[in-house]
């Protein structure tokens, strides 16, 4: 094999993005140990300058005439960039909260940085990876550095317990992950590329035999931890709560929409023949995790718990997408899972300026912050208005799409059940809008009493404050000024090979269906 | 054109919020009224340059917005919104002009009452289903806040209560409006572009009982009203006239445009049953009345009343009758208003709403006697008294519904013979009788009467001159019911084909 032939094969260019943040690794690293701590001023500009390089650099690889690269091992298609694009968006979003946040915890910034970068590059190598290998240790670069990130703040028991859960559960979905992944290399004679897993069970002629099943039902046992669908959900509430808030911003949002779309890459590519089984069980965790997301949240006390449920629930909603396995539907999920970004990014960042003034994050504490703070009451006010889907917010545009979508694939009673679920969520959203604007003066917390003048010049304050506006007018306009997301989102499904090829399959399978009823 | 009457409204709103913070409350209260003052001129501009011969849509504007989801910018009015509209900003004025001089947080709380004003009239321009849609959502969150910030004692109760039934009716409209594209066929949520003419009639029937559900709430009809005394209750003078005034004519609006004027057929098979309803909605609302003991609580009551009428005449849908229909939502969007600001007034200067408490109002050197003389004008106006203006919409109301629907009309002028009787207990034993000899209420100064003088002359003027009130409803309704007789013949030659 001579050397331009292995380059074509390699076709290296595809990962540029990652390579950036790895360079980007490597240097928060390296100048770490030669600068000590007196680096952490600069540093995470460091980072941030890094995250966005390699968005820019994403950006030209749009439309790449060949995607797949590394023998079939990486593909980055249209899809993945969009969610590349997410995972280094949050993971830059995350560093603006976590500057003060980590610096204030007495722990170094730089290592912090770096285990984020890593679990970024995990997220960003999972969102293009189509060989089962690949997918596995990308998951697991992701698992573990998100693991070391709940522990971050070693000296609070409650980091300590979620990490330790965190680690239990996580590494436990993992190997059934990997069980079932194992059965599908077995299944398929062999294969570990996902195309040349679905050709191989497709001519071994074994149908919708039950090694297909489990492997099925193992491999979203995997997913579903990722993205906190219901019944995998339990390490989501006590995770949140203790690990340190910046990295429940970036599992929230990196980690999720990393899990979606290995969901859509390998159930759409590998689970074509099964189509109709992986429909069944995401309508149930769809099902599970909208009710219970919001239904349990209504109960709670603390606010990242509060977020935590809603975090289910809003994935509950994501998956009527999955479910619709349409174009529009995959467009759909790809929009709210950007819009979600913001929203979500908004409403932590003000939890965390929150917590770093006083030192707490209960929502009754939140009670007449109006008069103290009102950028923070604004910007926590429109986030959590866009979760619930109140117009003219971005949230309304994402779930509209998203009902759309599920709408004109038929799933009328998940629509209903998502319509009635977002009048719950409504109720819980509304909650802490109410302690915060609508309490009198005499009604304040003694929190808030308390509260320090409001200064954005101290160390660290002011990439937090950066990140709330830019956060804030993204969620405020990106329904209003929708069209290049829709565009985006549209073009990412329209242009990517493997959605194209499996709704033919797909439909071929269902029409096969139709035609040997007996089968049924 | 159009586009003004929504986005001046939100264009102040935001400048209202912004400025300076160590302004009076006045100052803020003058700069809105100001704006609001603004938009209720080119509203009547626009009012007069309404062609009153044309039933279509007029003023039209377009912009493409989201092709993926079918939603675009695209406004008229017609013969059934140009009255909501001017109805919307009059009360929007009115609202300010009456609210008090010394309201806590000013700038948020005029800057949620222009935004809701705006979002009323993008609601009734719209002409986009999701448009629609996107504006009757808009108002759930600013009266929320209006609601649970600046009301009674029970506001909490109160406003949670409006948020809750009011989302669901919003969950139940966009299910509907999804199925009423989706299932057509349709690419576009354009009113003009989905046609449900080739839907099943189960279909239809389904589709228009979510119709029904989501905007009986907001009007509300009876089962589904529990939200409205405690809102209406509870909300602060301004915010009742908002409420009562504007947002259940967004219901009556959203159920004549939409349930009648897209499911012609659906609609013909439930108007016997609306009918009913209608009268139902109106006996319970006036037997309601006579037992309570509050003041405001009645006239909240009496407003369920007056909504049954405007169903029956929607179910009864002869051009007659939809000229009733409308008439009746403006006048009573009038006679809410001016009774609410009164009973505001009231117990600003009484102190009590209670109707074991008040008396002798009426009394002309220590009571109250100008407003005692307008609350006893417009309840008469309220009752249906000829020279006013309830009674030339209640009479057209009765007279269009007669010939389709005798008994539920019977029951419906049964209902108004109620009203007198409860508004004949609210005003003997507030207005009439002896003043206690320990009663100094404090002086009602010009600016508080102005706004119930302005009205109660409106009131009187459309009563004598009752063109003024029917002239532009005329030829659109026409056209609605031209629409309907075609199907209605189909639809009876299908059932005597059947056995």
């Amino acid at each position: 094999m001579d050397f331009a032939n292995l380059a074509s094969q390699l076709n290296a260019g595809t990962i540029l993005p990652e390579g950036i943040v790895i360079l980007t690794l490597l240097g928060v690293l390296i100048v770490d140990l030669i600068l000590g701590r007196t680096s952490s001023r600069w540093i995470g500009y460091l980072a941030i300058a890094g995250l966005l390089a390699s968005i820019v650099a994403l950006y030209f690889q749009w439309d790449a005439t060949n995607p797949i690269s590394f023998s079939g091992g990486f593909n980055g298609d249209d899809l993945s960039i969009v969610f590349r694009g997410i995972v280094a968006l949050s993971a830059a979003v995350t560093i603006l909260m976590s500057i003060r946040y980590v610096e204030q915890s007495g722990t170094a910034l730089a290592e912090f940085i770096a285990i984020l970068l890593t679990a970024t590059l995990g997220g960003m190598f999972l969102s293009g990876a189509s060989e089962l290998v690949m997918i596995f240790i990308s998951l697991e670069t992701l698992s573990i550095s998100s693991y070391l990130l709940t522990g971050y703040t070693k000296r609070d028991p409650r980091s300590n317990e979620a990490a330790l859960k965190y680690l239990l559960i996580g590494a436990s979905s993992t190997a059934v992950f990997l069980y079932g992944v194992s059965l599908l290399y077995g299944l398929s004679g062999g294969q570990t590329e996902l195309s040349a897993i679905a050709n191989g069970i497709a001519t071994a002629h074994i149908g919708q035999s039950l090694g297909i099943v489990i492997s099925l039902v193992f491999v979203i046992a995997g997913i579903g931890f990722k993205i906190s669908a219901a019944p995998f959900h339990q390490w989501t509430p006590d995770v949140y709560e203790g690990a340190p808030t910046p990295v429940i911003a970036f599992l929230s949002v990196g980690s999720k929409a990393a899990g979606f779309a290995l969901a859509i890459r390998l159930l759409t590519t590998v689970f074509p023949l099964v189509a109709e089984e992986w429909k069944f069980v995401f309508t149930a965790l769809a099902v599970l995790s909208m009710v219970l997301g919001n239904v349990v949240a209504l109960a709670q006390t603390s606010m990242k718990r509060m977020l935590a449920y809603s975090s289910i629930a809003q994935a509950g909603f994501v998956m009527i997408g999955l479910i619709a396995d349409t174009e529009a539907g995959y467009a759909s999920m790809i929009f709210y899972l950007l819009v979600y970004l913001f929203m979500n990014l908004c409403g932590f960042t003000c939890i965390i300026l929150f917590s770093l003034r006083t030192g707490t994050d209960q929502i009754a504490e939140y009670s007449g912050l109006y008069q103290k703070d009102p950028l923070l009451t604004l910007g926590l006010s429109i986030s959590l208005l866009s979760l619930g889907g109140i117009p003219p917010l971005a949230g309304f545009f994402g779930k509209i799409y998203l009902f759309w979508a599920g709408w004109q694939a038929g799933l009328y009673w998940l629509v209903l059940l998502g319509l009635v679920t977002s009048v719950v969520s409504i109720y819980y959203y509304i909650r802490v809008v109410k302690m915060m604007v609508v309490k009198e003066p005499q009604e304040m917390s003694d929190v808030v009493k308390n509260y320090p003048p409001v200064r954005w010049n101290l160390p660290g304050f002011r990439p937090l404050q950066v990140g709330l506006i830019v956060t804030l007018i993204a969620t405020s306009i990106a329904g209003i000024l929708s069209n290049p997301l829709f565009t985006l989102a549209n073009n990412s499904v329209a242009n990517t090979a493997i959605l194209q090829a499996t709704n033919v399959v797909s439909t071929q399978a269902s029409a096969a269906n139709v035609e040997h009823p007996e089968r049924l | 054109m159009l586009s003004v009457l929504i986005w001046l409204p939100i264009l102040a709103a935001a400048i209202i919020a912004v400025i300076p913070k160590n302004l009076p409350a006045n100052t803020v209260r003058l700069s809105a009224l100001y704006f609001a003052a603004v938009v209720l001129l080119w509203n009547i501009f626009i009012l007069f340059k309404f062609d009153i011969s044309n039933p279509g849509m007029q003023f039209q504007e377009y912009l493409p917005w989201n092709e993926t989801l079918g939603l675009s910018y695209q406004l008229g009015v017609d013969g059934l919104s140009i009255l909501m509209l001017v109805l919307n900003s009059l009360l929007t004025w009115i609202a300010i002009y009456s609210s008090s001089k010394e309201t806590q947080r000013p700038r948020l709380f005029y800057s949620l009452i222009l935004l809701v004003s705006g979002g009323v009239a993008g609601a009734f321009l719209a002409e986009n289903l999701l448009l629609f849609f996107l504006f009757y959502e808009l108002e759930l969150i600013p009266f929320y806040l209006l609601i649970s910030i600046w009301g009674g004692e029970k506001r909490a109760y109160a406003g949670i209560k409006f948020l809750i039934y009011t989302a669901v009716s919003g969950a139940l409209i966009l299910a509907t409006f999804l199925g009423m594209v989706w299932l057509t066929g349709s690419t576009s949520f354009a009113f003009d572009a989905v046609s449900t003419q080739t839907l099943s009639s189960v279909l239809q029937i389904v589709l228009l009982s979510g119709i029904i559900l989501g905007f009986g709430i907001k009007i509300p009809l009876v089962p589904f009203h529990t939200w409205l005394p405690d809102a209406y209750v509870e909300a602060s003078a301004p915010i009742a006239i908002l409420l009562g005034g504007v947002l259940a004519k967004l219901g009556t609006y959203g159920l004549l445009r939409f349930g009648m004027g897209m499911f012609p057929q659906a609609w013909s098979m439930f108007a016997p049953t609306l009918a009913i309803w209608g009268a139902v909605s109106a006996i319970y609302g006036a037997v309601v009345a006579i037992a309570q003991k509050d003041i405001k609580r009645m006239v909240a009551y009496s407003s369920i009343g007056h909504m049954g009428y405007i169903l029956l005449a929607g179910a009864a849908s002869n051009a007659l009758a939809l000229v009733g229909a409308v008439a009746q939502m403006f006048s009573h969007g009038l006679i809410l208003a001016i009774l609410f600001h009164l009973v505001g007034v009231v117990e600003t200067k009484v102190g009590t709403r209670e109707l074991d408490k008040l008396n002798g109002l009426m009394s002309p050197i220590r009571g109250l006697p100008l407003i005692s003389a307008l609350l006893v004008l417009s309840g008469m106006a309220s009752a249906g008294i000829p020279g006013l203006t309830g009674f030339v919409a209640e009479f057209i109301v009765f007279q269009g519904s007669f010939t389709a629907f005798p008994l539920p009309t019977i029951l419906c002028v049964v209902a108004s013979g109620l009203t007198a009787v409860y508004f004949v207990i609210l005003l003997n034993r507030t207005c009439f009788g002896r003043l206690d000899n320990l009663a100094y209420y404090p002086k009602v100064q010009w600016f508080e009467k102005t706004p119930a003088l302005i009205l109660a002359a409106l009131i009187i003027f459309l009563g004598v001159q009752p063109t003024w009130l029917v002239r532009w409803s005329e030829p659109t309704t026409t056209a609605m019911v031209a629409a309907i007789p075609a199907v209605e013949k189909t639809v009876n030659s299908e059932i005597a084909l059947k056995p």
